[in-house]
């Protein structure tokens, strides 16, 4: 275990890096220069020659990266072009309202996915199994950016139920968090949800037809019991790896919708930074997503092989 | 060198032609199908013939026939600078299709090739194409796209490029997976004995038993290739105006949401049953050829 | 995110030249007492105002956001400023003097005003607040570019000697709240980019980044306290979710207004509906550097095959006035003059007469400022009619800004807003050595009337000067001027006492919301 664990978190030393690499590049890369930016439409020599020597953006690339890395190592991500405030900060006010986007995201996926999905296989064939197959395809099938707009329409603008966008801290406000992340998390939600829906279905479908899975009954145990000891405790290994997946995924891949519903994550703060050229933020706030995506895959990982014995950490 | 082993493996792959067949028919026999190849169908149709079935160009402006609802002269309305709704959906579907088809020829090629290499060979091919894999995982699909329109600049090309480069990870791990199954078959070790060279036993042996996953992906990474077209072109980052796109067409239109709901409708809709069309066709395909696949997908 | 960065252009110029009018004339002085106290800052309850994006910072001489001076225009003060008229009035300057050389100006401070932390506001926080802009070359410098010292002779008396007449001093010290008066103390700890101390009617309490910055009314305020216990600015990237949030009741007041929804909110009798022209201006470019652009008959053609009614309609929906230079019916410097008509017959001979058949074109428009995109594709096809192939290229603000100093570029399109004073924006466009032309116009005619008009002092010569000027960069289509669009804003029916600003400056303290 321990082996395990050394060997991914090594791993992963090396895939960050490599992340750090390549938005050093991309940047590099980027036309469009932050302090001219910064200057707006009226340009002025002076100012902009003591602005660019304040930013340190005239040493050589080399020493502006390892510079980047060593800083990033002890923890310092630098400080924000436009704000001038410390990076770690600027992330750490964005990470609630992401994370609650994801975690309630995934509820949603999974109020979605585990009916949908252990009904449509228990009735394989039959016309219910078509219709949710059918249904899950729409989920996927609905661009998310759309289906926010017309939520939009319908529950705020329409109906007046919910706002139609912002974020309250759940610390500070617990029900209108929830009126406020209804909508984003459905919009997210359905895609991912239709997606596990599927891998739920095949999941349980595969672990219905399993050997496992006839041994119990044969043994004469009752179908409730074989149900959810035996084959849904199997099918969860699976659905584990793919709302894992999802989980990771939601945490800087729904710009879109984040710019939709105005919610302040860290997808939209990239965004928000590339088109400002605000490259310590840029830098930061890939480098937070990435290591997220890898925290949650190797739990996974873990929890995987704790659900099921047959898979060895090695 | 047995006569034996020779068979088995000539068998594994002359095998799968009734398998093939029996799959096409199976196909063919759902309404679903034939649902999807009328959509997709229809689509190939205004691709090609856009010019001729448009009524208008998509380009030609008349402010003063601004916002037209749907009616007779105009059967999905006027825009805000009174083009022709439906004249730019047909047109659009060129343009859609053209970026979806050639990413998705892009990211299938380097990625099943970077897959048969890294499951094949092993050692550190291996290692390498799957940290380079690793670390483009790492990054949410739509910020690597972002990224790389920022640097390349906004447009038809860079799209293709963009969503080309993202989904090229996914078809890499797929293929990967596969071979690592067959690599060990029977077959595989008898064409290594008999002297085979690599290429012909990765091109001859390997891809056509490692086919069935990379179809239903490629089928998949269509849809996800029109969704990611579109999310692009909806952040103005898509296709240029004033050449017409679905995503751009909607961009366009979440400004005027309460002037016109034609003009998201409608270009919404071509988005949603094309994207519809590609998945229900990548479930089926995946049904057919083999119920137990699963692809891991990136949404 | 739209309106990133563009305030400097913005509110370069917002201030008042009534003031270069009444108040600068030798040895004159005002003394306008500020309105009467009113009883506030109890019971008015807290605005909620959604603002299109989140201010970079709150340094008001750093920020160039316009999202930035949204809020500060609430927090901090200027020594004169701007009233509705954009004359200029006295704010933490109660009264002020020229010399009879016009080279000396004496300001008298306002007593008893305290900044947010109850210290006490001085003439020494003016010379700190000017001199860290000069000498940190802060992006607002330029406005003190004739500007030879700053002297705080007592507490509270302030002397500023400019090197030549400066006729539109009080603009460029009123007209920004860049130039506000800010806390040593506040500067040097840093906190001054979250947490700044002014000396305005609101003081910031909280900045929740990527969400809203909360004011509190501050009940010292030398002007009066204000009614409203305090105010909310949300951000709202998306003018639809704005409007959303306006008509769910969620927040009462936003300037993130569609134009092409201002028919029906004049209907909606549920919110009140603020428009006022503005001195913005929308032009195009041709770059002068190219061929076949560097002939004056090609860049009129291309002023006669655009139609500006249509244009206006396609990007404003009529909320703006067509107009061929740069400045304004309402401002007092301006000049009626309308050589081109949209005319296709015209323009084609113009082509011919220069010798060019067909040329391709590239547009350079920018997704930060969708109008330039809306433009781009009115022109694709009203300029293919002359023979022009125009291609548009899209891209964000930062590699606009980038390809338009390099020069990559057939035609732009782009607006200054907030101007004021004419000197702010035809010279650094128009004269062959200005920092913002990169159209590459050079007309010795040109210069000389606008190194004439940066320093006379006699305000009928001076706008003579400008018209001339005017009158030829138009002719010779160093730009071909577009329309000044209305400034819109809506709010709920709830706040009473706010005024829509021409000057684009948002200003809370007399308001109050009732309910």
């Amino acid at each position: 275990m321990t082996l395990f664990l050394l060997k991914r978190l090594g791993h992963m030393a090396i895939v960050l890096i490599g992340v750090t690499l390549v938005v050093f590049a991309l940047i590099q890369l980027v036309p469009g220069d932050p302090v001219r930016l910064a200057m707006g439409t009226r340009f002025d020599p002076d100012v902009y020659a003591a602005l660019r020597a304040a930013s340190g953006l005239d040493r050589p690339l080399v020493e502006q990266y390892f510079s980047y890395l060593g800083n990033a190592l002890t923890g310092n991500l630098g400080v924000s072009f436009r704000s001038g405030d410390p990076v770690t900060l600027l992330l750490l006010a964005r990470l609630p309202a992401t994370l609650s986007l994801a975690i309630a995201s995934l509820v949603v996926a999974g109020l979605i996915s585990f009916p949908l999905g252990i009904h449509s296989a228990l009735n394989r064939g039959k016309f219910s199994d078509v219709v949710v197959r059918v249904i899950s395809q729409f989920g996927v099938s609905v661009p998310d950016f759309w289906m926010g707009i017309i939520l939009i329409l319908v529950f705020s603008t329409t109906l007046g139920w919910l706002p139609p966008s912002g974020y309250v801290a759940i610390t500070e406000n617990p029900w209108e968090w929830f009126r406020r992340v209804l909508l984003p998390a459905i919009t997210v939600g359905t895609a991912s949800g239709a997606i596990m829906t599927r891998y739920i279905r095949s999941s349980v479908l595969e672990s219905l037809g399993s050997d496992h899975a006839r041994t119990a009954r044969s043994k004469g145990l009752p179908e409730r019991i074989v149900m959810s000891r035996h084959i849904l405790r199997n099918a969860l290994v699976p659905v584990i790896t793919v709302g894992g997946v999802q989980l990771a995924g939601l945490l800087g891949g729904v710009v879109v919708v984040e710019v939709v519903f105005a919610w302040p994550g860290l997808g939209r703060l990239v965004y928000d930074s590339v088109a400002a050229r605000d490259y310590p933020v840029i830098q930061g706030a890939v480098l937070l997503i990435a290591v997220l995506f890898l925290f949650i895959n190797l739990i996974v990982d873990i929890v995987y092989a704790k659900v099921d014995p047959r898979i060895a950490l090695s | 060198m047995s006569a034996a082993q020779v068979t088995a493996d000539t068998a594994a792959v002359t095998g799968s032609a009734p398998l093939w067949r029996r799959s096409l028919k199976a196909l063919l026999a759902s309404p679903v199908v034939w649902f999807c190849l009328v959509v997709l169908g229809t689509v190939l149709l205004c691709a090609v013939f856009g010019e001729q079935i448009a009524p208008q160009s998509a380009n030609e402006t008349d402010v003063s026939r601004a916002f037209t609802p749907p009616g007779p002269d105009a059967w999905m309305g006027t825009d805000d600078l009174g083009r022709d709704v439906f004249s730019r959906v047909v047109l659009s579907a060129a343009p859609t299709l053209q970026v979806s088809v050639t990413s998705v020829g892009i990211a299938l090629v380097v990625g099943v090739t970077l897959g048969l290499l890294a499951g094949y060979y092993r050692g550190w091919v291996d290692v390498v194409v799957m940290r380079v894999v690793d670390v483009m995982f790492a990054f949410p699909v739509m910020l690597l796209a972002i990224a790389i329109v920022a640097v390349l600049g906004a447009g038809l090309t860079t799209a293709i490029i963009a969503i080309g480069v993202v989904y090229t990870p996914i078809f890499a791990r797929v293929t990967r997976a596969s071979v690592l199954s067959v690599r060990e078959e029977p077959f595989i070790k008898a064409a290594k004995s008999l002297g085979a060279r690599d290429s012909r036993i990765i091109f001859t042996h390997v891809l056509p038993n490692v086919s069935a996953p990379i179809i239903v992906q490629t089928s998949l990474s269509f849809a996800f290739a029109i969704l990611s077209e579109a999310a692009l072109s909806f952040l103005g980052l898509g296709v240029q105006p004033p050449d017409p796109s679905w995503g751009r067409m909607l961009f366009d239109a979440k400004s005027f949401l309460n002037q016109g709901w034609w003009l998201s409708v409608f270009p919404g809709a071509a988005i949603f049953i094309t994207v519809l069309a590609f998945n229900l066709i990548g479930d089926a395909l995946r049904d057919v050829l083999d119920p137990k696949t699963m692809t891991k997908e990136r949404a | 995110m739209a309106r990133r960065g563009k305030w400097t252009a913005l509110a370069a110029a917002a201030g008042a030249l009534m003031l270069a009018l009444t108040a600068c004339s030798a040895g004159s002085g005002v003394n306008v007492n500020p309105s009467t106290v009113t009883s506030g800052g109890t019971g008015g309850g807290t605005l909620v105002a959604a603002i299109g994006g989140q201010p970079d910072q709150l340094d008001p001489a750093v920020t160039t956001s316009y999202n930035s001076f949204q809020v500060l225009e609430n927090v901090y003060d200027t020594l004169v400023e701007p009233d509705q008229n954009l004359a200029m009035q006295p704010a933490l300057a109660e009264s002020w003097t020229t010399s009879d050389d016009q080279l000396t100006w004496t300001f008298k401070l306002r007593q008893g005003v305290k900044f947010h932390d109850g210290s006490d506001f001085t003439s020494a926080d003016v010379v700190y607040s000017y001199d860290r802009i000069i000498d940190e070359k802060l992006s607002p410098s330029w406005r003190f570019s004739a500007v030879k010292s700053i002297k705080a002779p007592d507490d509270s008396t302030v002397v500023i000697t400019v090197k030549s007449p400066s006729p539109n001093l009080l603009a460029n010290l009123g007209g920004f709240k860049g130039l506000g008066i800010v806390k040593k103390s506040n500067v040097t700890s840093g906190d001054i980019k979250t947490k700044p101390i002014g000396t305005g009617p609101f003081s910031v309490e909280k900045f929740t980044a990527g969400d809203s910055i909360e004011l509190e009314a501050n009940p010292d305020y030398w002007g009066g306290a204000p009614k409203l216990d305090g105010v909310k600015f949300t951000f709202i990237p998306e003018p639809s979710t704005a409007m959303a949030a306006l008509q769910s009741g969620e927040v009462q007041w936003t300037d993130s207004v569609p134009a092409q929804e201002v028919a029906t909110l004049k209907n909606d009798n549920t919110i009140t509906l603020g428009q006022v022209g503005s001195n913005d201006y929308w032009y195009l470019a041709l770059n002068q550097a190219k061929s076949p652009w560097k002939d004056v008959r090609v860049r009129q053609a291309v002023a006669y095959a655009i139609d500006r009614d249509a244009i206006t309609q396609a990007t404003k929906y009529g909320n703006a006035t067509v107009n061929q230079l740069a400045i304004p019916k309402t401002s007092q410097w301006y000049t009626e003059y309308a050589p081109f008509t949209f005319d296709e017959a015209k323009a084609k001979s113009l082509m011919a007469e220069a010798g060019v058949t067909s040329a391709n074109m590239t547009f350079l428009a920018t997704s930060d400022y969708p109008e330039t995109v809306t433009v781009g594709q009115l022109l694709a096809d009203a300029l293919g009619k002359i023979g022009i192939t125009v291609k548009i290229k899209t891209v964000d603000f930062a590699t606009w800004l980038d390809e338009q100093g390099k020069g990559n570029f057939d035609l732009l399109m782009m607006g200054w807003l907030g101007n004021i004073d004419p000197d702010d924006f035809y010279y650094g466009q128009h004269h062959t050595d200005g920092s913002n032309n990169y159209q590459h116009y050079s007309n010795a005619e040109v210069d000389r009337l606008l190194d004439a008009g940066r320093t006379e002092t006699d305000q009928a010569a001076r706008k003579d000067l400008y018209a001339q000027a005017a009158k030829i960069i138009a002719d010779e289509c160093s730009y071909i001027y577009l329309y000044n669009p209305d400034v819109l804003q809506v709010w709920s029916t709830k706040l009473t006492g706010y005024e829509v600003r021409g000057d684009r400056a948002i200003r809370f303290r007399t308001a109050s919301l009732a309910g």
